[in-house]
Parts: structure tokens; sequence; C-alpha cells
């Protein structure tokens, strides 16, 4: 049986699922605005989703400086044409967007409709996953995982001798 | 405020790399990403102009491994040092949780250190961040300059108390580390879930 927390990854990820398949896109990832990603489907082994989501959130975010300065509040929907690769992002809800990959420039409107369609569900689920998030995480114990986590950093951030700036 | 995610299993902190131009934000991030080995750092992305100044930031992830289940990542960048780029430092600084302040030691650069950091703390309210209670880490970089600012400089110029500071030739990776370890434990300490 599986637990409820996991219903919730699964149906954020049905959408995007369905979406990759309906619009027959190669992948789609939904991001924060902060450049973090938060589910990822379709054929994501060839793209570097940590990357992509960092540079999308500072391309959208460019973007809404630009829409300030011709006086709109922001672009909800941006796209990238490639030669053989496009990507179509749009903005889910203010907190996060969807990223979408696709070859056939053909399937855009397409590409535009499914976006479209899931959106509502998407922020519904967010906003949902955004006000469980304490009581998900009571597995935590914050205590605990800072002290693990500052074992982790003197392990890792290694400081050598010939590190001393200051003789 | 970090990035929680209990149905991903993962923590992300993100540590912003601020300070004048030409201060060595760029030189430290890519100190660390040579200096970790391959299994805790992804791809470091520089996007630079063509006379190698940062155009919109520098940026690679660090996963240091799982603590009770979650997955704990850093992500890392730096901002484009130049005065005309305040967009640009505003867009990243966006979700930080620490920043580390890369002043330039040389002397004839105390007003540029005090300039940038005062539009730090203007970039930080504008996100609804109090930069008093935000942790910075003060990094005097190219300590090898001559002649050089004292320490306490910087600190006494903008009345700062109580701040971290640290030292560094960033170039020869002398104290790179030691200013992650400060400021990611300064980030650590103050972990809640909210």
């Amino acid at each position: 049986m599986q637990l409820p927390k996991n219903e919730d990854t699964k149906t954020i990820k049905d959408l995007l699922s369905g979406l990759v398949k309906r619009s027959e896109a190669i992948t789609a990832l939904l991001i924060s605005r902060e450049g973090i990603c938060l589910s990822k489907v379709g054929n994501v082994e060839s793209l570097n989703s940590t990357a992509l989501a960092a540079l999308v959130a500072g391309m959208f975010a460019a973007t809404k400086e630009v829409a300030n300065i011709v006086g709109e509040e922001q672009f909800s929907i941006l796209l990238q044409q490639g030669e053989k690769r496009h990507i179509h992002i749009s903005l889910i809800g203010q907190k996060s967007m969807m990223i979408v990959v696709f070859e056939d420039y053909k399937r855009i409107g397409r590409v535009r409709h499914e976006a479209r369609t899931i959106s509502p569900d998407l922020i519904r689920l967010l906003e949902s996953r955004e006000q469980s998030k304490k009581k998900d995480s009571d597995d935590l114990s914050v205590p605990e995982f800072r002290e693990y986590a500052l074992n982790l950093i003197d392990r890792i951030f290694v400081v050598g001798e010939e590190e001393d700036a200051s003789s | 405020m970090p990035h929680l995610d209990p149905i991903e299993k993962q923590i992300v902190f993100k540590i912003v790399y601020f300070g004048p131009g030409m201060s060595g934000k760029t030189t430290n991030l890519l100190y660390i990403h040579k200096a970790l080995t391959d299994k805790y750092k992804g791809e470091m992305l520089v996007l630079d102009t063509e006379k190698e100044r940062t155009l919109f930031f520098d940026f690679f992830p660090v996963s240091l491994g799982t603590v009770q289940g979650y997955s704990l990542k850093f992500h890392l960048y730096t901002i484009p040092g130049q005065i005309f780029y305040e967009a640009s430092r505003r867009i990243i600084l966006l979700g930080a949780d620490g920043v580390v302040f890369v002043a330039d030691s040389s002397s004839d650069r105390l007003d540029d250190n005090t300039e940038m950091f005062r539009l730090m703390n203007e970039n930080l309210r504008s996100h609804d961040i109090d930069p008093s209670c935000f942790p910075v880490v003060l990094q005097y970089n190219k300590r090898d300059r001559n002649p050089r600012l004292e320490i306490g400089t910087i600190e006494r110029e903008l009345g700062l108390d109580n701040i971290p500071v640290t030292e560094s030739i960033a170039i020869e990776g002398k104290g790179v580390m030691k200013t992650l370890q400060v400021v990611s434990k300064e980030i650590i300490k103050r972990f809640q879930i909210s």
C-alpha cells in the first residue's frame, strides 16, 4: 500500500506525463521560481535538469523585469524556438513554472493547449503540497538534522593547512 | 527560507556570492568546484561576457549526502558585480538562505565594497528580508594586495557588529573552503521548519 504523500507526487507526475504523452513532447519539468526542480517526467536523462531549472528561473525573472519596462506585470508564457528542439515555459501560479521541451514545432498549439489545461490542477496540487509540508516533514528532527548536517559540512568542505590567508 | 520538499525528500539551501566587480566571486566558485570531488558536485554554469566578466550568474549544485532520509544540497550562485546589473542581482538574491560578501582588500576599493554592501541590503529588503537577521559572511579577499584594507575597516565603515569575517586569496584557494564552511554552518544553525 502506498503512503498518501506519494499519491501527491504521483498526481503531479501523472499530470506532467499526460501532457508529455498527448503533446508528444520530450520532457516536462515543474520548477520553483527560485530555480529548483520540483518534478520531472519524460526523457530526463539527457538533460541537466538542475542547471536547466536554475537558468530558466533566472530567465523568467529577467523577463518579468522586461515586462515591467513595457508596462506589463509579467509575461505568462515564454517560447524558445530552436532548430530541432523548442522550449515552452509557462507560469504556474505565482511561484512555479512548467518547462516543456519538444521537437516537432507543428505541435506548438497542442503543447500550449495541454499546458493551459493542466495548469489549474497543478496549482491546486502545489498549494496542497505547500500546506501539508510541515505535517509531511514531521519525520525530520531539526536538532538532529542540524547536527548531522554540520558534521557533513566539516567533512566535505575541508579546510587544509595551506588554506590560511591571514598569516 | 530553504526549499524543503518532503515528497522528493530534499532540502536545498541557496548561497549567493555577492560583492563588487572583480572582487573574486567567480574565482571562489571555480576553486570550490575544483576542490570538491565529483560525487558531491554538479556541472558549473558560467554566464560571462567575452571579457570573462559575469553577465548574469555562475552556478553549481553541491550534494552533501543524505540526512535523515533527506538529500541535503547547497546551490551556489554568484552575482554580476558591475554596478549597472542591479536587476540581475535582485533576481539572483531571490530565495537566498545566506550570502558570502566577497570584498576586495585593495585599499583603494573601500568605497566600492561599502556601496555594494549597501546595495545588497537594499536588495534583501526588496525581498522582505531583514539584513540584520540574515546570515552574511564578510570575506576579505585578495589579502596578498599591498596596500590593503585592515580587517575591521569595512565593518567600522558600515557599522556592522558581530558579522563573521574570513580572509582569503581566492586565486590561490586560500580561505575559500573556510568561508564556505562558515556560511553554510551559519545557515544550518538557523534552519527550522516553518
